[in-house]
């Protein structure tokens, strides 16, 4: 325990100064201002730039910037976030840091849960603060209107970048390179969302929850069809990460 | 009592058999030089004391206590300094100091304490910088200090001073000389000189087993073959000394040029009385005379032919 709370302050003290921490900050920051901001002033932006051209264009909404908000967070926002993090392994490997401390008596065992802590703990102070910025915002733009759901449909997303988290880890303890590590997880991905569009399997896969969201702030899906996913997603991040330290105890190092 | 024992270790890196039925020991409060060409085994080895690799067969004892793969219970008695060794760049010395002693479960004031201690004996106190302006000298020495830390019975150095130059070389070796008596060191190298400066015992890897274990005494005892060199201004004078009767039969193992002829046996009196008495007989004066002592170099070279 002592190890794994040793190890876990040395991997804050390592995002901070490595900017990791401020970039992911930084980053989610913005994607929490781009929502709304985009929502209010796209249509103008486009009426501006191409005042000639004929598009329907909604009026802005709280929804639309609710839109802008998952658009952002779950496809841009959790990549980059994957990519700043894919390297927390093999760099380790590479130089050979680890070694050090693993004779001196860390546990291995330590060093997969306290990295993934470290980025968990992250990951949902930058989420959450995007969150909060962009619910803020929205409410500022359009005080008038009343949405539901928005906490759960944010946690929904928010458990879905968990699970994206634990296969990462996964891939960083079985490669070496870090490449190898995010082209596994695009194969991951890729399997995730080909059984979203399964009519058969598409309530049930991880993809429902960063892809429902805001049908379930609009109306068209309810809380209860999240179960099942949420379930199996927590699962699947449990089962994850026990193989990762599995996998990692067995490595020659 | 040795610190170390090593029994029937094998290892195979694919098809290749990297270690063969190895067995050593190693004698508690010796500095031992652990020998072998590049590529011998000798990180292998080291790294399956430390349980971060997984031996095939054989069986590991350290202090008592048999090396698990993957378990750390050994470690604790064990302090590391691999070849390179590699920090966390973005961490100061006594940071990272911190980190190590905060793993190894020692107090915060026992790890403040002994940092300012190793710091000083590893000539780094002072020395507030991050170490990613690090040179590799005072890596090889901060990596002295981790491993000494928390006060390890058995500290192994991985090629310590290889990538080292001259001074660097003699300050690590000055370090390693300055602990003996408090841990004993387990040293692996291939520059000979090191060795015979600061290992009392030596083992030689080959062909991944012990070619050859004792201490240097011993071992330059054992291999000892006894020679004298004889230098001359002229080579005349050589070939009339090589061409008497009494020193024909000693030729048969020697080594010769112009100049200079090395005679190689096994009773060095009789060949210095024979050589004396023809020398003063033919009236020849070398301008040399000496006797050649054993270098470990050539008994390494020896061993692995």
């Amino acid at each position: 325990m002592s190890g794994y709370i040793a190890f876990l302050k040395k991997e804050f003290i390592e995002d901070t100064r490595n900017y990791r921490l401020l970039l992911m900050l930084g980053l989610y920051f913005i994607f929490g201002v781009m929502g709304p901001l985009s929502a209010k002033f796209m249509p103008e932006l486009i009426k501006t730039f191409s005042p000639n051209m004929q598009i329907i264009i909604e009026e802005p909404s709280a929804l639309e910037s609710w839109t802008q908000f998952y658009k952002n967070v779950s496809s841009l926002g959790l990549s980059l976030t994957l990519i700043i993090f894919s390297n927390c392994l093999s760099n380790e490997y590479t130089k050979g840091t680890l070694t050090i401390m693993l004779t001196k008596g860390l546990s291995r065992p330590a060093v997969i849960l306290s990295k993934f802590s470290s980025i968990a703990v992250i990951m949902t102070v930058s989420f959450w603060m995007c969150f909060g910025v962009t619910y803020g915002y929205t409410a500022y733009l359009w005080p008038s209107e009343e949405l539901s759901h928005l906490l759960f449909a944010a946690f929904a997303l928010w458990m879905s970048a968990m699970l994206y988290l634990c296969i990462l880890m996964f891939g960083c303890v079985l490669f070496q390179q870090a490449f190898a590590s995010i082209l596994f997880l695009l194969v991951i991905t890729l399997i995730f969302s080909l059984l979203g569009m399964t009519d058969l399997l598409s309530a049930y896969s991880p993809s429902f929850l960063s892809s429902k969201n805001i049908d379930l702030i609009s109306g068209t899906v309810t809380i209860s069809e999240f179960a099942i996913p949420i379930t199996i997603s927590l699962i699947m991040s449990g089962v994850l990460l026990f193989l990762s330290i599995t996998v990692f105890n067995k490595k020659q190092l | 009592m040795s610190i170390l024992t090593i029994d029937k270790l094998s290892k195979s890196f694919g098809a290749q058999k990297v270690i063969d039925d190895l067995n050593l020991t190693v004698p508690e409060g010796s500095i031992f030089g652990f020998i072998g060409q590049n590529g011998a085994g000798k990180t292998t080895t080291m790294k399956m004391v430390l349980g971060l690799l997984k031996a095939d067969s054989g069986k590991i004892t350290v202090c008592g206590e048999t090396v698990t793969y993957g378990h750390i219970k050994t470690n604790q008695q064990i302090g590391y300094l691999p070849d390179v060794p590699e920090f966390y760049n973005y961490m100061r010395p006594l940071e990272y100091l911190a980190l190590c002693g905060e793993i190894s479960g020692l107090s915060k004031e026992e790890t403040r304490s002994r940092s300012n201690e190793l710091m000083s004996l590893v000539g780094l106190d002072g020395v507030k910088k991050r170490m990613s302006g690090f040179s590799r000298g005072m890596k090889q020495r901060l990596g002295i200090a981790q491993a000494l830390l928390s006060h390890p019975k058995l500290l192994i150095c991985d090629e310590p001073t290889s990538a080292l130059d001259p001074v660097g070389r003699k300050e690590i070796l000055d370090i390693l000389q300055k602990i003996k008596g408090s841990t004993t060191v387990i040293f692996s190298t291939h520059i000979l000189s090191d060795v015979e400066r600061i290992c009392d015992h030596v083992a030689a890897l080959h062909n991944g087993h012990i070619a050859v274990c004792g201490t240097l005494s011993e071992i330059k005892t054992l291999h000892k073959r006894d020679s004298l060199l004889l230098e001359f201004t002229r080579s005349e004078d050589i070939k009339k000394f090589t061409s008497d009767n009494r020193i024909v039969p000693l030729l048969a193992h020697s080594e010769k040029n112009n100049t200079e002829i090395i005679i190689h046996g096994s009773n060095i009196e009789h060949i210095q009385h024979t050589v004396i008495s023809v020398l003063a007989e033919a009236s020849l004066c070398p301008s040399k005379i000496e006797i050649v002592e054993p270098s470990l170099e050539n008994l390494f070279l020896e061993v692995i032919q």
